[in-house]
């Protein structure tokens, strides 16, 4: 029966829900005709669509249907449990009925089921196209509360923007109003408008500045031209000198014919007698030595014997003088620093003053060049200081490097090994020093002269090490044993200085002055040029990476002058650096050598350079020339050059790299390397003109 | 009156020389003396000290203990090459080999017991002699160097006996093949010679620039060290059936090892690369990865220690890997030598010398403990 039911209904809806409405338009009263209408229209669109059917009925007619069709259905249960129930023939016909009628109903409840779903379908979707909706908005205006934020931010920086014109110090607003000319100042348009008036303010500062600027510039040509003029007028002073000297000169025959010599020896000795005892001592050695050994050696007295006289006078008593002062101090407390400044002040100045006379000694060298050395006596430190200076016969031409070779500073430094002069001889004044603040004598030898040991030793000072004492008496034998040996080597040092003062003249040009006679020592054709020779700073030299052997092995001090020197050869550059000690030219000066062809080499890394560093360094003797040998540098530089020749014409050719060699092999060799460490053929042979290994 | 004696010459002079010696002072050779307790080192000023590694080893060593107990003069030019014999201590360098007893050199003025030339054939510059062997089993001695000859010398009666010629340039190095009569030779011109030393023949040559894996032409193509270690070689080819011989070149570095007969293997160091080789079939087994040329190459248990340019020691495995690389206080190396003298065992250690006046001693292979200095 189920199954019937079933198969009627299917084919109920196989003619479309229309017609089963239609065919129950009885039973289905609610329907409304509207709909049904347009029903009908929509299925002449050939197609029929529940969904768009759900747009026309109104739900709640749907709910009565539904409440209706219930009851209907179950009505016509009731009817037919009690048609069943009272059983008969007639029964199953009424049955039958029934059973249609629900199977109608049925259908109807069917479809407002699905009318139900595809309307809870539609309702869902709408709600979810809403809330995204929403979203969308929500999105929208957190981003703009997000750019509000930012402006707001952006607002507050540059409210708190600092400007650089804030840290200006500018004039007053009076003085502004006061001083500025109109234009800039503008009153009208800056009195009301602060803005505008800062600019204005600003505009004026820098104004002004530019007119201080201008100022400044001024005054700076102006003292150009003093300096210049003081200049000219020194040169005016210097250039008397002469000719006063050649006026003394013209005058000497009528000097002599007046027999005035005497006169003259007789007023010296006289003036001697006020000298102190290690000046005088050392007045009276020298003249006797000059008169002699060495007729190149004058002596005379500087300064003036009144003021010496004076000294020997007490004192004038300055008891009242001193108690006023305190006085003074104990009144005013604010002057009392500068006061206890300045006395300490006056008490260095004391401490470090020097006798008023002091002797000169000029040390006439061969070659017309003097050396002036004025020796002066510091009373209260017991200690004698000199200060040197060398002229020449001819005009010098003063190289740049060879700033320091000549200097009073340093022309005697070293002169015996370790007497660099810039340190007190004597024990004693240690402890004088500390009572009046001095830290150290160095800062003042510019001054006062230098107070080298052997100076001490001409005057007859001795002062025993590290052994405090005050009385040091002048002692004529020490002066004596020490006069011709310090002679000679000043006389040695000032010529050995000229002649390295000579050879950088044609050093800094790029010529390596080899002399005649030393030609034999090199080859006659050498390609390696000098390129440059400067001098350097003690502090640069330390910090070079290829010195550090010399550095560590301690012969890198502080006395000696550095310099440092590029040799070239096509793309090969050799720099050396070079230690010039002042004890030159017995202690040679010392090349490290850096050579920057095919990468970075140095003594550490190839055995060669090292090589040629011993040849330079260890065996300069062949190189020293004639005696006094002061061309050895000229020599070890011109060795040099002929080194890096035969380091380059030697260095075997790759046979990877095409082309020819860049320094084809011109030096006569015998072999090309030779023992363990491949060392090439560094030793010329002279005449024959070889190179061979040492 | 009485006079002080003045210094005519500023003291300094002296003292700044001697620096300056010191500072370029190269050390060449070393040797340890047959009782072990004594290392002899020469310079390139022809000066050989003797060192007393036991006093510097000791536990009241002080700063004089590391100095030479005597130097003296041995040479006029560069004292390239020493060995000891175990009487006598021998050493070579411009051409002269002499002969020294040690028993007599820790005396004041220590004369040569006696001085040989080999029979050179130029005359216009006497050709050095760059090393020595010992050939323990002849009793001779084998000398190489700027003649591009081996000359073989009777140690009984001083005569020249052979002179093996082949190289094309000079001779670096030499090593020997302990269990044959052989010698191996590396040189300037690239090329390691085995010779035979019962014919005087030349056995086997391998230019081992010619070999791409090792040649390195920017370094030239020398052979600056050779090594062939016995010991070593039985072990270990034992266990490797297979190899017959193994070198290693690098620039100017050869090093040998043989053991029986049919094993042998060399290393050898110099222009081209640090090479171990296999003797048998000539080829390069194991190419060590060191840029700097080697000058000094030497089997030491189962590792290869090496040394050239640069501060450092080098410790191989045999399979090329670098174990260590301990520094020393030379900027470059160029002689290493193992104490090993059973007669003082407290003195067991490696000594290594080069471009300085100091010898670096490390009493275990992984720092170095002091520097003995000239």
């Amino acid at each position: 029966m189920v199954r019937r039911r079933q198969s009627i209904c299917r084919r109920l809806w196989s003619f479309g829900d229309v017609a089963s409405l239609v065919c129950c338009r009885d039973s289905v009263r609610t329907i409304c005709p509207q709909n049904i209408c347009s029903l009908r229209a929509h299925m002449e669109g050939k197609y029929y669509s529940e969904e768009a059917e759900v747009d026309l009925r109104d739900p709640g007619r749907d709910y009565e249907l539904y409440k209706y069709t219930c009851q209907e259905l179950q009505r016509l249960m009731a009817e037919i449990q009690d048609l069943k129930s009272r059983g008969g023939k007639d029964v199953a016909v009424e049955i039958e009925d029934r059973r249609i009628q629900s199977c109608v109903h049925f259908m109807t409840l069917k479809k407002l089921n699905r009318l139900a779903h595809i309307r809870l379908k539609k309702g869902r979707d709408q709600t979810h196209e809403a809330k995204q909706k929403v979203d969308a908005y929500h999105l929208q205006l957190q981003n703009l509360l997000y750019e509000v934020m930012h402006l707001q931010k952006e607002i507050t920086k540059c409210l708190e923007f600092k400007s650089k014109h804030e840290e200006i110090d500018l004039v007053s607003l009076e003085e502004f109003y006061k001083e500025a000319p109109p234009d800039i100042s503008k009153a009208e348009v800056t009195m009301g408008d602060p803005h505008q008036q800062t600019l204005a303010r600003l505009d004026w500062e820098l104004e002004q500045r530019k007119r201080l600027a201008e100022k400044y510039r001024e005054c700076l040509s102006n003292k150009e031209k003093i300096l210049k003029e003081i200049e000219v007028k020194k040169e005016y002073l210097s250039s008397l000198q002469p000719r006063l000297n050649s006026i003394m000169q013209a005058s000497l025959p009528v000097q002599e014919y007046l027999f005035m010599p005497f006169d003259q020896a007789h007023k010296q000795y006289e003036t001697a007698r006020h000298l102190p005892p290690p000046l005088y001592v050392l007045f009276v050695q020298a003249t006797a030595y000059g008169q002699a050994c060495d007729k190149t050696l004058s002596v005379a007295i500087e300064g003036s014997v009144d003021e010496a006289k004076a000294l020997f006078k007490p004192p004038e008593d300055s008891q009242d003088d001193e108690s006023d002062s305190d006085a003074e101090e104990e009144q005013t407390t604010k002057r009392r620093r500068p006061t206890l400044g300045v006395q300490l002040d006056d008490k260095r100045k004391e401490m470090l003053k020097r006798h008023p006379l002091s002797v000169m000694l000029d040390l006439k060298c061969k070659d017309d060049s003097v050396l002036h050395l004025t020796f002066y006596y510091l009373m209260n430190l017991n200690i004698m200081t000199v200060k040197a200076k060398v002229t020449t016969a001819t005009e010098l031409i003063t190289p740049i490097s060879a700033g320091d070779l000549l200097s009073p500073d340093s022309v005697l430094s070293c002169l015996y090994p370790g007497d660099h002069g810039k340190k007190t001889p004597n024990p004693a004044n240690q402890y004088q020093f500390d009572k009046v603040g001095i830290l150290t004598l160095r800062d003042y030898v510019l001054d006062l002269g230098h107070p080298y040991l052997w100076v001490q030793k001409l005057g007859g000072l001795h002062f025993p090490k590290e052994q405090p004492q005050h009385t040091v008496i002048a002692d004529h034998s020490l002066s004596a044993s020490h006069m011709e040996t310090t002679m000679k080597l000043l006389k040695t040092r000032v010529q050995s200085r000229l002649a390295l003062h000579k050879q950088f003249a044609s050093l800094e040009h790029g010529i390596v002055p080899v002399t005649s006679d030393c030609q034999y020592l090199f080859p006659a054709k050498v390609v390696s040029r000098l390129v440059k020779w400067v001098t350097i700073a003690h502090e640069d030299y330390m910090e070079l990476h290829f010195t550090k052997d010399i550095v560590e092995a301690g012969l890198a001090g502080d006395t000696n002058l550095y310099y440092m020197a590029l040799v070239e050869r096509g793309t090969a550059k050799l720099q050396a650096a070079v230690v010039l000690n002042p004890g030159y030219s017995s202690i040679p000066p010392i090349f490290q050598l850096c050579l920057n062809w095919k990468g970075e080499k140095t003594n550490s890394n190839d055995d060669n350079i090292r090589a040629m560093e011993s040849e330079v360094n260890v065996c300069y003797k062949e190189l020293c020339g004639p005696r006094p040998s002061h061309q050895l540098l000229t020599n070890q530089l011109q060795r040099l050059c002929v080194l890096l020749d035969v380091y380059l014409e030697t260095e075997s050719h790759d046979d990877s790299v095409e082309g020819p060699k860049e320094f084809p092999q011109e030096k006569m060799c015998l072999r090309l390397f030779r023992g363990p460490s491949r060392m090439k053929p560094f030793k010329y042979n002279h005449p024959q003109g070889f190179f061979s290994h040492r | 009156m009485e006079r002080a004696v003045p210094h005519a010459v500023p003291l300094g002079q002296m003292e700044v020389f001697q620096t300056l010696q010191r500072l370029h002072m190269t050390i060449f050779s070393q040797s340890v003396s047959p009782c072990g307790k004594f290392l002899a080192a020469g310079n390139n000023y022809g000066q050989i000290a003797v060192f007393s590694l036991s006093a510097a080893l000791s536990s009241e060593a002080k700063e004089e203990s590391k100095k030479p107990v005597v130097t003296f003069q041995a040479h006029d030019g560069p004292v390239y090459s020493m060995v000891s014999t175990d009487r006598h201590l021998l050493s070579a360098g411009d051409g002269e080999v002499k002969a020294w007893l040690w028993a007599e050199i820790l005396k004041k003025g220590c004369k040569e017991l006696w001085r040989r030339q080999p029979p050179y054939r130029t005359s216009l510059e006497v050709p050095e002699i760059n090393a020595l062997l010992l050939v323990p089993k002849e009793n001779s001695l084998i000398l190489a160097g700027g003649d591009c000859q081996l000359h073989a010398m009777d140690l009984e009666t001083g005569a020249f006996t052979r002179a093996l010629r082949g190289h094309t340039d000079y001779i670096h190095c030499l090593a020997l093949r302990e269990r044959s009569p052989e010698v191996l030779s590396g040189g300037e011109d690239g090329a390691v010679r085995l010779w035979d030393l019962r014919t005087a023949k030349e056995v086997q040559t391998i230019e081992v620039y010619k070999h791409e894996e090792c040649s390195r032409p920017h370094n030239g193509r020398w052979i600056g060290c050779l090594a062939t270690d016995s010991d070593w070689m039985v072990s270990w080819a034992e266990y490797r059936m297979g190899w017959q011989l193994q070198a290693l070149p690098a620039e100017g570095l050869w090093l040998m090892v043989a053991g029986d007969p049919h094993l042998s293997a060399q290393v050898c160091g110099g222009g081209p690369a640090l090479t171990l080789w296999h003797l048998r079939s000539s080829t390069p087994t194991t190419i060590f990865p060191m840029r700097a040329p080697q000058k000094h190459v030497t089997f030491y248990q189962d590792l290869i220690l090496s040394a050239g340019q640069g501060r450092c020691v080098n410790q191989w495995q045999l399979s090329g890997e670098l174990k260590a690389q301990v520094p020393g206080s030379s900027p470059g190396l160029l002689s290493l030598s193992l104490n090993q003298q059973p007669a003082a065992p407290e003195c067991k250690v490696l000594t290594a010398a080069g471009n300085s006046c100091r010898v670096d001693v490390f009493t275990n292979l992984g720092y170095r403990a002091f520097s003995l200095s000239f």
